[in-house]
Order: C-alpha cells, then structure tokens, then sequence
C-alpha cells in the first residue's frame, strides 16, 4: 500500500523524534530520505518547527485567552490613573483609594446638590449596565430605610460615559476591620466589641428587608469618631445590585462576584450562584470575618482556594470543614503565632486560652454548612459573643451539664468553694439511681431527635425536588419577599399580599415567615379565612422546616382559621401533624397547645388516645389548683392552661373535672374577657351534660354576649390588652358547638362570616 | 435553570477548563477566562444538536475553539492595544504578524488538517482549544497517551510551518 507524502512525511518526523538530535538524527534522515531532497528539506523545516511550535502552542489556554480578549489586564504600574481630574456627572474625581479584580474606587467631589466628598465605585465587569442600575433603583426604597451609626449609605448610582455602571457611597475614611485591629495591636475583647457593632448594623439591615451578601473585612471599615475605632459597613445593595437575574448571564455574573471574595461566600453560594441568599448567608460571612479577627486569616486560604480551580473551589466552600479557630492557631508555625498573638496584645498562650472554647464554638454555629443550624439572626449572633464576654454560658456550645457548671463557677467563685462539699456528697448519694435515670432519659429524646430528623429530611428531599421544577420561581419570589417587607412596614398590606400571593415555594427565612405571618393576620381580622388559612399553613409549614420544635402561636392562629375557613379535612390533617410532631416533646406548654389545638372540635378515638398522656402532663402541672383556695398570685400562663385542662377533660368525658377546671380559671381570671368567655363556655357544655341545662344556659350567656360583642366591631391586628384575635375566634368556635348543644339561639352577629 | 439543567457534566467540564486561569496572577485574565467559557456554555447550551453525552468533552473544546476564533477576529478587525500582549511568540521581528492573526491563522491550518488527518486535528482542538491533559484526550480517542503525545508533536509542528510557509 502506497503512502501518501503527508504520511510519510508524519511517520519519519515520528521516527525522527525519537533519535536524539545532532548527528544521529541527520544520519537517520539522511538515510530515510535516500536522496529525495524536497523530502528532506519538509522535514527538516518540519522539525525546525517543532521548537517554535512547542513556545507557541504549550502556553495553554492562558495564552489564548490573553490574546483574543479585547480588555488587556492594566499594568500594575500604570502610573496616575487617568480618571483623576475627569468628571462623571456631578462628581469630580479627585483620587484613587482603591483598585480591585472587578472595579476601581475613587474619592470624589460632589458639586451638586450640595458640595461634599463622597467615595466613587466604578464597577468594570462587563455587565449590562442599565440593568444593574434598575437593580440599584429597586432596591433603593428599602436601602434608604436604614439608619443606623454603623451603616454607610449608598447615595446613588449611574452611568459613566464609557457605559460602565457606578456607585456613589459616603466617604469613609479608614482602613479595613482586620487592617485597623492588627496595626493597633486592638485584644481580642477588642476586636469582639467591634465585631458586635458589626452584627447589630448587619441586623438593623436584615429588620429592614436588605441583605448584604457581600460581607468581607474590606467592606467593614473603621474610622475614628472622637479618638473611638467606629466599624462602618460599606457597600450595602451593590452585591445585589450586580448581581444579574436568573438569565444565562447569572452564570456570570455568579462567578465573577465569585472570583471577588470566595474566602467570605457562603455554602448556599457556592451552591446556586447566589440563588437562595437569605439572611444566613450573611451570618455566615459575618463568621468568616470573626474567624480572620481571631486567626489572622479566613477559613480558607483565598490563594489556595484560587488555584484549586473553580469546582474544586464550590466544593471546597460546599463540603469542607474548616479548622476550629483554635485548631488553625496551633498549626501555625511558633514564630507566626507569636506575632500573631502580639498584634493582639497577648502571648500565644493567652491567645489560645481566649479562643479555644467559646469562641470557636460561636465561630463554628455562625459558619454552619446548614443554613437552619446556624444563629437565627445577626442579633442572635451578638448576643452569643456578649454572653461570652460577660462569662455567660454561649449558646453555640452543646449544652452539656459539666459546662453550664463551669461558667456558673467563674461568676461565683466564692459561693461555690464551700458547695462543693454538700455537692459532693450529694452527688455519690444519688449518683448511681440519676445516671439510670438520664441514660434511658436521654435514649429516649435521642430516638424523637432522630425521627424529627428522618421527618424533616424527607421533607427537604421533597421541597428540593419541589424546588427543582421551579427554580426560575424562586429567585422571583425571594424578591418579592423582600420588597413584601418593605410594603408591610409601610402598614401597605393589599399591595404586599398581592405580591406574595400564589408564591408557594421559598426557604423558610424569618423574612418570609413574618410576612406570611403578618398577612394571615390581616386576612383573618378581615374575615377572610381562607386567605388566611392559606397563608399561615404556608407559615406552618416554614416553621416546620425552620425545625422548631414546641407549638407556637402560629399553631393557634392556623387551627382556629382553619375551621372557620370550613376546611376541616385541613384541620384534620394539620392536627394530625402537629400531634404526631408534638406529642412526645418534653414540656407542659408543648403539651398544652397541642391539646388546646387538636382538641377544638372533637376527635376520633385515636387521637384521643395519643392526646390522654398530653392532658394529663397539663393537669399534673397544676398540681391540684382546682381544688383547694389558693392564696397568692397564679401565673398568667397557668390560668391560660385551665382552659385548655377543662376542654381537655370534656373531650374525654370527664365533665366533673371540666366543670371543676373552668370554674377555677373563672375563679383566677379576672381581667381577661376572651379567657374567661371560653372558660364559661366550657363550663357550659361541661354542665350541659352532667344534666344541668339551665344552669348551662345561664352560663353561656354573657360568653355569647362577649363573643358577639367582640365580633360585632374590627378585630385588632395585634395583641389588643389582653387577647390576640385568634383568642377570641376559639371562644366563638366552642361557642358554637356549645349553642348547638344546648340548643340557645343567640345572636351572635358576625358580619365576616356572610358570603 | 441552566447550571442545574440539562447538561451538568459538560458544564463542570467548561468550568474545569477555565479553573487552569484560576492560577494565574492576575484576576483581570481570571475573568476574561470565565467569561469565554461561559460564552461557550452558553453557546452549547443553545444548540440541540448537542446530544451525545459521551462526548461532551470534545463537544466543549470544539465550542471554546469556536469562540475563541471568534473573538480573535473580532479583535483583529478593531485591533486596538492588542501589541500590549506579550505572547511567547518566536518571530518578534517586525514583519511577523499580530499574536492575533497567527491565531487565526492555526485555526485556518487547523481546517486544512481536519481535511486530511481528522484525528491530528482533534488532538489539537481537545489539547490546544480544550486544555485537556493527554490522558483525557487518549481516553476521548480511544488511543495510548504516547500516541497522543507523538500526535500532537507532529501536529503542531505541522501547523506551525504551515503558518509560517504563508507568510
């Protein structure tokens, strides 16, 4: 078979390759080539080739990036940037303060309309600039209802002349948090001082419906007001702003704010491009920052994580652990530590002791992969590292007995000395009987945690597959959330409740929650029951996935509007659940609005069955109040829970002991109207079947007239003196089932309930 | 959405070929970087001819490839600043051409290859314009690394001349 010259050509050049060059290659070639010139001279040129080739060719895909982009990376030492001097608007440039990856910061003079200094961000991404300054505008009504000392405003956004978006800020004059503590040698009780300021700006923010998602020390500045360090947060609703919606732009747009600051991201970052920001995530980067405070360095190593490529990057931020603060503080080589614990006015050895223990809990609770363990909000947060300061038990440390006695000694030393020996002997005495006692106590509540776990994971997996359908939804509704916020707080609820309307699918946030919350309310004050049992089975629904584990007021919002509503397979089914999720929690109050709930129409025999041990833990702890006089105050808490006793014990048949618990909350309620109408209803229903029916009628009347009075004018939204409105729809529905009973037509007008 | 949509291997893929920037120096090439290979993403994403998804690899080099050109004409044709570059270029004298067009002239050569050896050109789309180690192109081929290795030197040698024949 005949080779074609290219053929040849490539199999000697391959041979070729193979002799060393020099001699031996010449002599091979020579020989192969058996005097055909013209082959000889292609391969020659060929292998001279080769050379060039490789300079070419092996400089990668870096090379060939470089060469096709149309933006040239700067200089470094370009000089005097040749925007100083230059005007954008009514804004003179004056200097440079700072040049990053993805814009230019610029002290600035404004002429108009008053004449001040503010600082000019330049932003030089690339981005679709009408759209990030629409962004900035939409934001702008929520960003200019913050007001706190240690939050610098945005002051507006625009448009330079070669097209490249920009933003102007107040002017802060200062260095960055981490900066500023280690050039001031600051102690880390200092730096926790600021970093608490830090917190308490970033929640006044989150209270007003803005998320940062951008927090990183550069964006924390200290200045000095009267000689006193001030931490500033700088740059709220840029991140935002630039951050471009669910297009295939996000892609990005994602990974260009990425390659800004992935040490600070958060996992839910890293995991959908910013996709399901909430307040979390800024909890998260707060901890990041407290991290470095402590360590002199994020987590994980910005370099080190910028060349690990991007992937590995996601995964990184996604999956690993980091250090504990302190385990990060040991594995630094002994003349680092040193200085590391001199710029923060101790030893190595004084810094280790202040950061192993609390801290690095606090700093592992903040930086938590799972959004929902981490602290609730940036309060919470501070409020930990307060508790710390003040030699408090933290929050963020596992609870354990020997550690709360730890923290109880340090603030009383002297008390404890001499009760030490009485415990001592206490402790060999019952030792043996309370370990039995706590093992089986705590198999058991280690058996509940696990199928609370088992239950919420399968409700993870289904929202997630929920969430996969409708991702596209999501990121609208988490807008739209946040800007329900805003409408709320200006008292305009159609406007929010059209906004949030339908919107069935975001992570619960206490955003979220509080709108979904305020919004039930409004419906049911309004009569509009099922608006509202649509909304606060939503709220339920979040609360459950938020993982709370004792009933809230939300149970008593959503039971009662259920039925008005006229859903009772809903109720059904919601009082199924909140039995099957509540019944086994330790607590009387955890029982007690369980069975107030559950119990509110009557219930099939397995129920029944499962709420018996619910009433009984409720009666027990009142520990007989029925029956003897009781001198002294009675807390609020127990007179409620009579209520729930008494509709306890009519429900199971046991009218005596109804009729003996309403009665007594009678005898204590003295200043509660809706209370005491569904004590006297209860009372009722419990004579009306011990027989005594005018007794019963007597009773139910003035409850009919307080319950018609009630609903005869608006139903207040809030807390109104001593009752909520829900307080007052369980009066009317007990009402109810009691006129149907006792066959009392009354006129209990409600004007909500007519079509 | 598009990252948790169709397509999420090729698309880590598209990520791993710009993580090799994510090394370099400086973030202005780092961005650069990125945003080719999200124009490559999203150029594929686009296509329905794309299908097969053992060869998402290859698919991915080729569209970089394409971009790539792309991007190089566009630059030629409004070259502004493009001597700035200092590229490994042997031939610095003042007759050589832009680091661009050499670019776009490979790529021409590159077409001349495909004709007569498609698999010497594929080797260099999936190592030049892919970024993809020997391994992965001799498992993409079917072929042992070393034959990779003596195809992609008698390629690019190959390629080199010609350029430099044309001019």
């Amino acid at each position: 078979m005949t080779q074609t010259p290219y053929q040849r050509e490539q199999r000697l050049f391959d041979e070729a390759l193979e002799t060393p060059p020099g001699s031996a290659r010449d002599a091979f070639l020579e020989a192969a080539c058996a005097g055909d010139s013209a082959l000889r001279n292609s391969l020659a040129s060929l292998l001279a080739a080769d050379a060039d080739a490789a300079d070419f060719f092996d400089g990668g895909t870096l090379t060939l990036v470089q060469l096709v982009s149309s933006q040239t990376p700067e200089e470094p030492a370009a000089g005097v940037n040749p925007a100083i001097g230059t005007s954008i608007g009514p804004y003179q440039i004056v200097e440079l303060i700072d040049e990053g990856g993805c814009g230019s910061v610029f002290v600035a003079e404004q002429t108009q309309p008053i004449r001040r200094r503010v600082a000019l961000k330049i932003i030089r991404l690339g981005m679709d600039t009408d759209a990030v300054i629409a962004r900035f505008e939409a934001e702008r009504q929520a960003l200019a209802l913050m007001d706190h000392p240690n939050i610098a405003h945005v002051l507006d956004a625009g448009s330079t002349a070669a097209g490249l978006p920009f933003f102007v800020m107040e002017l802060v004059p200062g260095s960055s948090i981490t900066r500023y503590c280690d050039d001031h040698n600051v102690s880390i009780a200092g730096r926790l001082g600021l970093f608490v300021q830090v917190c308490h700006a970033i929640q006044h923010a989150h209270q007003k419906g803005v998320i940062h998602r951008d927090i990183k020390p550069s964006n924390i500045l200290i200045t000095l007001q009267d000689g006193k360090p001030v931490p500033k947060v700088i740059d709220f609703g840029i991140a935002k702003a630039t951050d471009i919606p669910l297009t295939e732009n996000t892609l990005l747009t994602d990974d260009l704010r990425m390659i800004g600051t992935p040490a600070y991201m958060s996992p839910e970052q890293a995991e959908r491009g910013g996709q399901e920001i909430d307040t979390r995530s800024d909890i998260y980067s707060l901890g990041v920052v407290l991290y470095q405070l402590l360590t002199g360095s994020p987590p994980f190593d910005p370099k080190e994580l910028a060349r690990s490529g991007i992937s590995e990057l996601l995964r990184t931020l996604r999956e690993v652990d980091p250090p504990l603060p302190a385990m990060a503080l040991c594995k630094l080589p002994p003349n680092q530590l040193t200085a590391l614990a001199r710029s923060r006015g101790t030893d190595p050895f004084g810094l280790l002791s202040a950061v192993r223990g609390d801290l690095n809990w606090i700093v592992s609770k903040a930086m938590d992969k799972d959004c929902p363990r981490r602290y609730e909000s940036a309060h919470g947060f501070a409020a930990d590292i307060e508790r710390h300061l003040a030699h408090e038990p933290v929050v963020a440390h596992p609870p354990t007995r020997r550690y709360r006695l730890r923290k109880l000694i340090r603030r009383n030393r002297v008390v404890f000395a001499s009760a030490m020996v009485m415990v001592a002997i206490l402790i060999i005495a019952t030792g043996v009987s309370t370990h039995l006692y706590l093992r089986e106590r705590d198999a058991r509540l280690g058996l509940v945690r696990a199928k609370l776990v088992q239950t919420s994971l399968h409700q993870e997996a289904e929202r997630r597959r929920v969430q996969a359908e409708a991702l596209q939804l999501i990121a609208e509704t988490r807008e739209r959330i946040t800007q329900a916020v805003v409408l709320l707080r200006d008292g305009d609820f159609p406007a929010a409740d059209a906004l949030v309307a339908g919107a069935s699918l975001i992570r619960p946030t206490p955003e979220g929650a509080e709108v979904f919350r305020r919004l039930g309310d409004w419906h049911a004050v309004h009569g509009r029951w099922e608006d509202a049992a649509a909304r606060f089975s939503y709220l339920i629904k979040v609360n459950y996935l938020d993982g709370s584990d004792t009933p809230s007021l939300d149970h008593l919002r959503a039971g009662p509007v259920l039925i008005e509503s006229g859903d009772l397979a809903g109720f059904e089914r919601f009082r199924r659940a909140m039995v099957a999720r509540f019944a086994k929690m330790p607590g009387v109050l955890s029982a007690e609005r369980t069975v107030k709930v559950a119990l509110l129409v009557p219930a099939g025999e397995d129920l029944m069955q499962a709420l018996d041990p619910l009433i009984d833990v409720s009666v027990d702890s009142l520990s007989g109040l029925d029956q003897q006089p009781v001198t002294g105050n009675v807390d609020h808490l127990e007179i409620w829970r009579m209520d729930s006793v008494a509709l306890g014990e009519y429900r199971r048949g046991r009218f005596d002991r109804a009729e003996a618990w309403s009665r007594a909350c009678l005898e204590f309620s003295k200043d509660n109207s809706s209370r005491e109408a569904t004590a006297r209803i209860l009372l009722a229903l419990a004579l009306h079947q011990q027989g005594r029916v005018g007794e019963a009628r007597s009773e139910l009347a003035p409850a009919c007239a307080a319950v018609a009075t009630t609903f005869g004018q608006e139903l207040r939204i809030d807390y109104a003196g001593s009752a909520w409105w829900f307080d007052w729809l369980i009066a009317r529905i007990l009402l109810r089932e009691a006129e149907e009973l006792i066959g009392h037509r009354s006129a209990t007008g409600d004007p909500h309930d007519k079509p | 959405m598009l990252t948790g949509g169709l397509h999420p291997p090729l698309y880590r893929e598209l990520r791993r070929l710009a993580a090799s920037q994510m090394a370099s120096e400086s973030a202005g090439q780092t961005i650069q970087a990125t945003e080719l290979v999200h124009e490559a993403w999203i150029r594929l994403y686009g296509n329905d001819a794309w299908q097969s998804p053992q060869h998402f690899l290859a698919t991915a080099a080729r569209t970089m490839r394409r971009v790539l050109i792309d991007r190089a004409r566009r630059k030629s044709r409004d070259k502004r600043g493009g001597d700035r570059i200092r590229v490994g270029l042997p031939t610095a004298d003042a007759a050589s051409p832009e680091p661009v067009d050499q670019l776009l002239l490979i790529d021409e050569a590159l077409g001349r290859l495909e004709q007569i050896d498609p698999v010497r050109a594929r080797v260099v789309i999936l190592k030049f314009f892919g970024d993809l180690s020997n391994k992965e192109v001799a498992a993409e081929l079917g072929v042992t690394e070393r034959s990779v290795e003596r195809y992609w030197a008698f390629a690019k040698a190959w390629l080199f001349r010609e350029v430099n024949q044309q001019r």
